[in-house]
Parts: structure tokens; C-alpha cells; sequence
């Protein structure tokens, strides 16, 4: 079959198609995360955290009848609470990424660029990660009023933001990929506050899980179980980074299956839901 | 010279047993303005989706200015969407808006700025540029959407519904705009729309869906034509000459004419049995020409049957039936 071809006049330079692709993520990604910053839901989210965690932290380091905790412990605390509502909110942000721009019908917008769909996933998980990355940065003077005199300060954070940053990039990823299975966006941030609420219950227990080889198991099984026992192992018990690796093989793989599976399945997932409104 | 912009070919799309759209096939040139239409559910969202490469089609194929269906990246480069109900995101303004989409087409920053000036202006916004969409009326998120569609200067722009839900004087601000890409930008604008009239007044082509398939497809003369629907007229002359053109309309056999009684200078003309179509526009003609040669006035002379939505009609129930 022969076509007469007519090209775009304007369009596309040639010299940023190919920057296209490598910045298309960029775009989106600086996007999102202005949409997510500039619109409130963010800034409101930090300011509830930051509340939070000015009350923890004034409990356990000036209120002497309340203060039963080790400074290594209020640490420990301080942290575990940066990472439960970081990778809290990031799940939230991220469950609501494609089941949200298919209920406010801006999906279709987007599918028409010529952003590829794994790039559009990727700016998408960025700007989610964005939300873990402010948790962290908020924590840090609390961390910073709590580790003075004990020398953990440096240790404390650099724990904290990468094991934080590796169960935030599994679970964005499983909240994405959530979010795209999901026909209505309620269904995925149920969906996935459900599943947080699943890996988060075993944490929450006044004394931990029973001891016993099966309970360690199931703890290590669990990424943000196994990701929070690593950092209490570090600044409580003072074992040293290598002493106790194991628990971070969960939070790993997670974050490199979940991911794995985005890259792999997210294209597919980008897409809009069958009869939505197809006249 | 035209070139064609747009080639369906029996293009498909089916959700597990249900076919919802069927050996769709018709072309597009560049600068043309087609219209698509059909009733609800008659498959014109999914014809665009698949053409501008939302949705994969199930069967056939399509070519966007010569970029066959297999290089969905290079199409999505030269086409331009406005979907149907499409969202917008409330708290960015026009401004921002548009340049994060010029910025995904691959424009730097500030090439992105003055297209979304630009184009802003070409839509009638730019004195809203800095406002959130969320103070926009619908009117103003539609011209925003079709903005949006032109951020890549493309060659096809898909506009689904651009009408939907907007005042006559939105309608006709949307309308000025289509002409405007067709026009100045030879742009070939594929337009869904209940809005016949209007559609009669700007497309040169028009493709009529229903239930998945094209009922009928062509020039707005060629669709009515096709439709063969059985046409009659009014005819009005002056008052004292309604005997003559009485007389000289009795010498056509299958012609039969009344006289309107509350308008006594109106006549109305049927033409009888199965004369239609082109024998009943040859029927007319023929009866119009005599009247004016027997120096009889024509005040009015309006066909019924002749629009392109009777032909809509037509062909849609016929399809159901």
C-alpha cells in the first residue's frame, strides 16, 4: 500500500526525540511530584507527621516519668516511626498513581505522548519516593536532638534512609502495581493500606513475635518486619552492619521483584479500563 | 495537493465475545475535517482509540500520515487528542499545564513556554493563562484541551466530543477553533459530535458509525444521497400567483402538491411512490426550474429529507431495524 505522506511542519526536533527518551521519566516525575507539593496533599501529610513526631520525641527525651526508653532506643523509636509513615504515605501516593489518573480521566492525555509507558511508570514511583525522601528529611533534626552524646547521629541516619529508601521502593512498587490491577482507585489505597497493615501488625505488638524458629521466619519474611529488626539491631543490640545482613535479604527482594515487576508488567498495566466510556 | 493523512482498513476491536468496532474502514486527507458520527455506544471513542494508539485493534489495520499501526511511537508523534471527557488537573494552571506536555513531546523548557503562550492565545486563553483549571468553565477546559492536542503541531487531531456540554456560543467558539486547525495549520481534524448541524457546516467528509460498523461513509451530499430518503419541499411565491404555480406545477405526473392552510402562499411538494433520492432531487429541480421560468417568484424554497441529520436518522434505524 503507498501513502502519500504528509510530515509535521513543526513537531518534534529530531535532536529531542532523542532526549525524549531518556528525560521523558524526568518530565513526568518533576510533574508529579509539583502536582503532589503544590496541590497540599503533601505538605499537609508532612505537617501530621511532623506534629507526630514532635510529641515522640518530646516524650522520650524530656519527660522523665514517661522516659523509660535508652537514647539508643528513643533513636530506634524515631526511626521506626520515619519509615512506617514514609513507606505509609509513598503506598498511598503510589496506590493512587493509576487508578487515580484513570477516575480523573487524565490517563488518556498521557497515553498519547509519545513518553513511553515504562517512563510514565517510572516518574510516577519517583514522585511517590519523593514523599519517603521529605519524611526523612524531617526526622533528621529529631534524630539529630535524640543521638546527641551517644555518637550514633551519622550511623542512625544513614541506616535509616537506606534501609527506609529500600522498603519504600518495594512497596511503592507493589502499591503501583496495585493501583494499576485495581478498576477504582478506593479499591487500591484499600488494596494496598491493607497490605501495609498486614506487614506492619507484627511490629506493633507490645513484645514482638513469640521467640521460636517459625516466628523467625515469618519475621524475616516480613520486609518491613526484617527491615526494622536490621536497624533495631544496629543501634540497640550495637551489632555492627554485617552482623546481621540476613534481614535485609527480604526487604531486597522485594524491592527488586516488586520493581522487576513494574518494569516488566507496568506497560501492560498502563492502560485504560475496558468500557471506560468508549463510545 | 491533499495528501492522506489517516487510512483505516477493516479495523476491529472486540472485549472477549462482544465486537465493538467492525471492519471500520475509511480515509482522511490533510486539511480535511471529518466528521464521526453515530448514536451512543456505536463505537467512535473506540475507532479513535485505536487510531491514536490507546487501544490495539483486534483485526485490520490503519496507517497516521504513513506510519502504519505497528509504530505506535511514531504515530502518537504526529497525532493530537482531545479525548472525550478527559480530565484536567485542577490545581496546575493553563499555562503549566501546557508546557509539561510540550516538555514530554521532548521541547526544552523554554520552547515550552512560548508554545503554551502560544497556543494559549491561538484558543482564546491567554489572559487565563495563570489561573488553576479549576476556575476554568467547561468551555474554557475544552479550548485548553484542544490547546494541548496542537503541542506537537500534528498532522491528525482527534477531537472526541469537543462540544459536549458546552452553550451555542461555546459550540461555536469550539467549531471557529476546528476550522482554524484545519485551515491555517492543514491539520486533518477527525471530529466526533452529536452536533449535525454543525458537523454539515464544517466537515467536508463525514463517516456514520453504528454498532460498530460504518453505516455509511463520504461526502455530507454523498451521505444524503446514499441515504435515499424520500424528499419533499416547501414553496412559497406570492399569494396571487399560488393558482399559477399550481398549474405549472400539475404538469409533473408524480408530483403532488397541497396548499398549507394556515400559509396559504406555502406549497408543499411530494414526490410520490418510490421517488427518491437522486429521482426525487431530479423531480424538484425540475419542478423549481419550471416555476422560475414561468416568471413565478420564489420566495422560499426549503427541501426536507435533504440534512445531513434526516440521513443520520435514517441510517442509524435502518441499521437497528
Amino acid at each position: 500500500m503507498t501513502l502519500q505522506v504528509a510530515t509535521p511542519e513543526v513537531g518534534t526536533p529530531q535532536d529531542s526525540r532523542a532526549a525524549e527518551g531518556r528525560s521523558g521519566w524526568l518530565v513526568v516525575a518533576e510533574q508529579e511530584s509539583r502536582d503532589l507539593w503544590t496541590s497540599g496533599r503533601g505538605l499537609i501529610l508532612l505537617f501530621l507527621f511532623s506534629i507526630l513526631l514532635s510529641a515522640v520525641t518530646y516524650l522520650t527525651s524530656t519527660n522523665q516519668a514517661l522516659n523509660f526508653l535508652e537514647q539508643r532506643e528513643s533513636v530506634n523509636l524515631v526511626l521506626q516511626l520515619a519509615v512506617a509513615v514514609g513507606v505509609l504515605v509513598t503506598l498511598v501516593v503510589s496506590a493512587d498513581g493509576i487508578s487515580g489518573e484513570r477516575e480523573r480521566g487524565t490517563l488518556e492525555s498521557l497515553l498519547v505522548t509519545p513518553v513511553s509507558r515504562r517512563s510514565i511508570i517510572a516518574g510516577k514511583l519517583i514522585a511517590a519516593l519523593t514523599m519517603w525522601f521529605a519524611t526523612f528529611l524531617i526526622t533528621i533534626p529529631y534524630v539529630w536532638v535524640l543521638a546527641r552524646g551517644v555518637g550514633i547521629l551519622g550511623q542512625a541516619l544513614a541506616l535509616g534512609f537506606f534501609v527506609g529508601t529500600l522498603v519504600a521502593v518495594g512497596l511503592g512498587s507493589i502499591g503501583l502495581l496495585i493501583s494499576g490491577l485495581c478498576n477504582s482507585n478506593k479499591t487500591s489505597i484499600a488494596a494496598s493500606l491493607f497490605l501495609l497493615l498486614i506487614l506492619f501488625a507484627p511490629t506493633q505488638l507490645p513484645s514482638g513475635l513469640p521467640q521460636g524458629w517459625f516466628f523467625d521466619v515469618l519475621r524475616r519474611a516480613n520486609p518491613v518486619d526484617s527491615a526494622l529488626a536490621y536497624v533495631s539491631s544496629m543501634l540497640v543490640n550495637g551489632h555492627s552492619w554485617t552482623q546481621d545482613l540476613s534481614y535485609l535479604i527480604t526487604p531486597l527482594l522485594t524491592a527488586i521483584i516488586a520493581g522487576g515487576a513494574l518494569v516488566v508488567a507496568g506497560p501492560r498495566l498502563l492502560r485504560l479500563m475496558p468500557g471506560v466510556s468508549a463510545g | 495537493m491533499t495528501s492522506m493523512t489517516v487510512e483505516a482498513v477493516r479495523l476491529t476491536k472486540n472485549y472477549g465475545g462482544r465486537s465493538a468496532v467492525e471492519d471500520v474502514s475509511f480515509t482522511a486527507s490533510q486539511g480535511e475535517i471529518v466528521g464521526l458520527l453515530g448514536p451512543n455506544g456505536a463505537g467512535k471513542t473506540t475507532t479513535i482509540r485505536l487510531l491514536t494508539t490507546v487501544l490495539s485493534p483486534s483485526g485490520g489495520e490503519f496507517w497516521i500520515a504513513g506510519h502504519p499501526s505497528t509504530s505506535a511511537n511514531e504515530i502518537r508523534r504526529c497525532v493530537g487528542v482531545l479525548p472525550e471527557s478527559g480530565g484536567y488537573p485542577a490545581h496546575q494552571t493553563g499555562d503549566e499545564y501546557l508546557r509539561f506536555f510540550a516538555r514530554l513531546y521532548g521541547l526544552s523548557r523554554s520552547k515550552a513556554r512560548s508554545l503554551a503562550a502560544d497556543l494559549l492565545a491561538l484558543v482564546g486563553l491567554e489572559k487565563r493563562a495563570g489561573s488553576t483549571i479549576s476556575t476554568y468553565s467547561r468551555g474554557m477546559r475544552q479550548r485548553l484541551g484542544i490547546a494541548r492536542a496542537l503541542v506537537n503541531d500534528p498532522v491528525v487531531v482527534f477531537l472526541d466530543e469537543p462540544t459536549l456540554g458546552l452553550d451555542p456560543a461555546g459550540q461555536a467558539q469550539v467549531l471557529d477553533i476546528i476550522r482554524t486547525i484545519a485551515k491555517s495549520r492543514a491539520a486533518t481534524v477527525v471530529l466526533s459530535t452529536h452536533l449535525l448541524p454543525e458537523v454539515e457546516k464544517v466537515c467536508s467528509k463525514v463517516v456514520i458509525l453504528n454498532h460498530g460498523r460504518v453505516a455509511v461513509a463520504g461526502s455530507v451530499g454523498e451521505v444524503i444521497s446514499t441515504a435515499l430518503i424520500e424528499q419533499s419541499a416547501h414553496l412559497r411565491v406570492p399569494l396571487d400567483l399560488v393558482e399559477r404555480a399550481r398549474n405549472v406545477l400539475a404538469g409533473f405526473p408524480n408530483l403532488t402538491v397541497d396548499q398549507l392552510a394556515e400559509q396559504p402562499d406555502v406549497l408543499t411538494l411530494a414526490v410520490d411512490g418510490a421517488g427518491t433520492g437522486g429521482g426525487s432531487s431530479d423531480v424538484m429541480n425540475a419542478a423549481l426550474a419550471a416555476i422560475t421560468a414561468a416568471n413565478i417568484p420564489v420566495l422560499r424554497f426549503e427541501l426536507e429529507g435533504a440534512r445531513l441529520s434526516d440521513a443520520f436518522f435514517k441510517m442509524t434505524s435502518r441499521a437497528v431495524a
